[in-house]
């Protein structure tokens, strides 16, 4: 494809919003349940010791308070039943591909410590970690044992097997409910 | 003030030193022998034969880790990323900016000694052509640039001044310029980018000291002529075969090799049936004629965009007792040849990197495709990607290792055909989406020179499009897509040294030169130049 260096900012912005309109992770899916329901489920399920909304809660997992802007219903469910699964890409790889977003690895230093994290920045010397704790780990790629990445693993857990099908759809319409800072 | 100051040190530089001014006059002898002066790096790719290797041992295996930078030049506001190669004269350093902006450098200090910039049209057509510039040619005292909007300049290498400006092609048909030239026995040799577009591709020669044409060899030929009936019907106006790279040159058999582009309109081949010469090849021409001698083409009837413009590599050998003349170049369709730069015919080619789109090569180089492989409405999953096994960016060689050093990209795409469209601007036969960067790796690979067989590879976390550089040292440096610069040893690929600055190096040509008794790395990074030095 060749490139477009003869569209405009304002066309190429057009561009973009027709793109983001075709991906599946945004837009799929409608929310069925009850907001109320899943902001009070939301509460007891653990899930603030890991996720901020409106600057309350932990930083570990992604920051919520816009994800009904950002993702779709379908794409929601699906995280909340498989975490680790079919994890987002960012569009900020070269050339045109993405990178995976919270891709977990597992890093095992010279003297055997483990380490087991999100990636949250890498190049191609050096990696940097977040793990369990929200706790950064920087490291030397070269001066590593090991490090390998853990598709489909998460921090987060399963809700597939511990929530009714019901009580997903009231959580998912609850963060389809978080479209903007409040 | 800092202006009058450095003024007052070039003017007492004219007076106490005028032997190195001068020095910037830069004959046609010196351009021969550009390997009995390592202190300068006096044109792309280093010497003729474009091997990217310095004698330059100051900096070596021993001392690299600790390289440290020495200076950073970066223009006043935000440009596309730096694709420029320096060259360096007598402590002069040449360099280009986006969009065809020069810039004459201290090679020590990095301070600016002049610039220039052309007067651009507000609309300049770059479609399917990165908008930037890999950087000038320096002889007799006189700096040559392509220009954006397809003309060349020649510009007094003391102070910028234009001495002769020339119409190549018409932007607005879509001829860009980006290249560096190639300047050989007073002659300016350019190729021509917009190959994506449907332009008639060419190599010109140019007469150094007036700008005028001296002849033009175009890349597609004219219905009748050799090489026509390859295209089903004649598309000698807008079959493509762009020549963006800079071809290499043997002075004693008087051979200019130039590579060419991909043909159009891309991923959909299906208006111009056969091999399409001569695209994607490498052309051998006689330089005073004006005339092909031979081509090689490496990727017949291409639906993958796997442009030939790699700078072709000349090396001599021995094999089974007899001297040869030889010329390697790792292809964007995922291939390492060497050819017999005397008679173009093949020798050797085998994959370096993964590639799924042919069983191998005959025993003429050409490729056996495999089924399957062509792209298709719904996407057709191929190894290498559009980008290719490696792209543009210089591999190196080594006389000392007989290795080839090259950016090796291990990538696949999906390959998307559509309809075909060509009528300017709109034109172009598909796309491909790219596989995940988590689904890549990038690699600089060491292959024996004549085998291609890989001795070791060094891994990176992205596919880059990478230079390497190999030095007298028993080093070759790279660069990685997210910002590290680093240095490995030539002969077993073990890392030395490695400096992280950040910005994307994805498009930086590596030199090396030394400067009163001090040796300089530098490359490009984002929209700064970075060079490094001993402490």
């Amino acid at each position: 494809m060749p490139g477009s260096s003869t569209v405009s900012e304002k066309e190429a912005a057009n561009i973009v919003a027709y793109i983001r309109t075709l991906d599946s992770t945004t837009t799929s899916g409608q929310a069925t349940g009850n907001p109320k329901k899943g902001e009070a489920l939301y509460n007891s399920s653990g899930c603030p010791a890991c996720h901020m909304i409106a600057g309350q809660g932990g930083s570990i997992g992604p920051e919520l308070t816009q994800v009904g802007a950002m993702r779709g219903a379908t794409n929601l469910k699906a995280r909340l039943q498989e975490p680790g699964a079919n994890l987002p890409q960012v569009g900020d790889g070269p050339f045109g591909s993405r990178w995976t977003q919270y891709l977990m690895y597992r890093a095992v230093e010279k003297d055997g410590r483990v380490v087991e994290g999100v990636r949250v920045g890498e190049d191609s010397f050096t990696i940097v970690l977040k793990d369990a704790a929200g706790k950064f780990h920087g490291f030397w790629k070269p001066g590593l044992r090991s490090l390998e990445k853990e598709p489909g693993k998460s921090f987060m857990p399963n809700f597939k097997d511990t929530l009714s099908a019901a009580q997903l759809d009231d959580l998912v319409a609850y963060l389809m409910s978080l479209k903007s800072a409040q | 003030m800092k202006t009058f100051l450095y003024a007052l040190v070039i003017v007492f530089s004219l007076l106490s030193a005028p032997a190195r001014l001068l020095a910037q006059d830069v004959s046609y002898e010196q351009l021969l022998h550009a390997d009995s002066t390592p202190q300068d790096w006096l044109m792309y790719g280093g010497d003729y034969k474009s091997q990217r290797f310095s004698r330059l041992t100051q900096i070596n295996r021993a001392n690299v880790h600790s390289l440290k930078p020495t200076w950073i030049y970066q223009p006043n506001h935000p440009l596309p990323p730096f694709e420029s190669s320096p060259v360096v004269v007598s402590g002069i350093m040449y360099v280009t900016e986006p969009l065809s902006t020069v810039t004459a450098l201290d090679a020590r200090l990095g301070t600016k000694i002049w610039s220039w910039t052309p007067h651009l049209p507000e609309r300049i057509y770059t479609i399917g052509v990165h908008r930037s510039n890999r950087g000038v040619a320096v002889f007799n005292n006189t700096v040559y640039v392509e220009t954006l909007d397809a003309h060349l300049v020649a510009l007094d290498a003391t102070t910028g001044a234009v001495k002769w400006s020339v119409h190549v092609d018409e932007n607005d048909q879509g001829y860009a310029m980006t290249g560096a030239p190639r300047v050989l026995n007073g002659k300016v040799i350019v190729g021509i980018s917009g190959g994506d577009v449907g332009i008639r591709g060419f190599v010109d020669a140019y007469d150094a000291k007036t700008g005028n044409r001296l002849w033009r060899v175009w890349t597609i030929p004219s219905p009748g002529e050799r090489g026509s009936e390859t295209w089903g019907k004649d598309m000698s106006g807008t079959g493509g075969g762009g020549t963006w790279g800079t071809g290499s040159y043997d002075p004693e058999l008087n051979l200019l090799y130039w590579t060419t582009g991909n043909p159009a309109p891309d991923y959909n081949g299906h208006n111009r049936e056969g091999d399409n010469l001569y695209s994607d090849s490498v052309l051998a021409i006689d330089p005073d004629a004006g005339k092909m001698k031979w081509y090689f083409q490496f990727t017949p009837h291409d639906t993958h965009d796997w442009d030939a413009i790699q700078v072709p590599v000349l090396f001599d050998d021995t094999v089974d007792g007899k001297p040869g003349k030889f010329l390697a170049l790792a292809n964007r369709n995922g291939f390492y040849y060497v050819l017999d730069r005397v008679t173009g015919e093949y020798v050797t080619g085998v994959p370096f990197v993964r590639q799924t789109w042919a069983k191998g090569l005959d025993e003429k180089g050409r490729p056996i495709s495999l089924p399957n492989t062509e792209p298709t409405p719904e996407g057709s999953l191929v190894y290498p990607d559009g980008h290719g096994g490696t792209n543009w960016n210089s591999p190196s060689y080594s006389p000392q290792t007989k290795l080839f050093y090259v950016s090796a990209r291990e990538i696949g795409a999906y390959t998307v055909a559509g309809q075909p469209k060509v009528h300017f601007p709109d034109f172009g036969g598909g796309g491909r989406n790219a596989l995940s960067a988590d689904d890549s790796y990038g690699a600089i690979r060491a292959l024996d020179v004549m085998t291609g067989k890989m001795k070791w590879e060094y891994r990176m976390l992205a596919p880059a499009e990478t230079s390497t550089l190999a030095t007298a040292g028993g080093l070759v440096f790279s660069v990685s897509d997210e910002g590290n610069f680093f240095a490995l040893d030539a002969a077993s690929g073990k890392l030395l040294w490695e400096f992280t600055v950040g910005g994307t190096i994805s498009e930086s040509n590596l030199i090396t030169y030394e400067v009163d008794g001090k040796q300089y790395l530098i490359g490009a990074s984002g929209n700064c130049f970075v060079a490094f030095s001993l402490p």
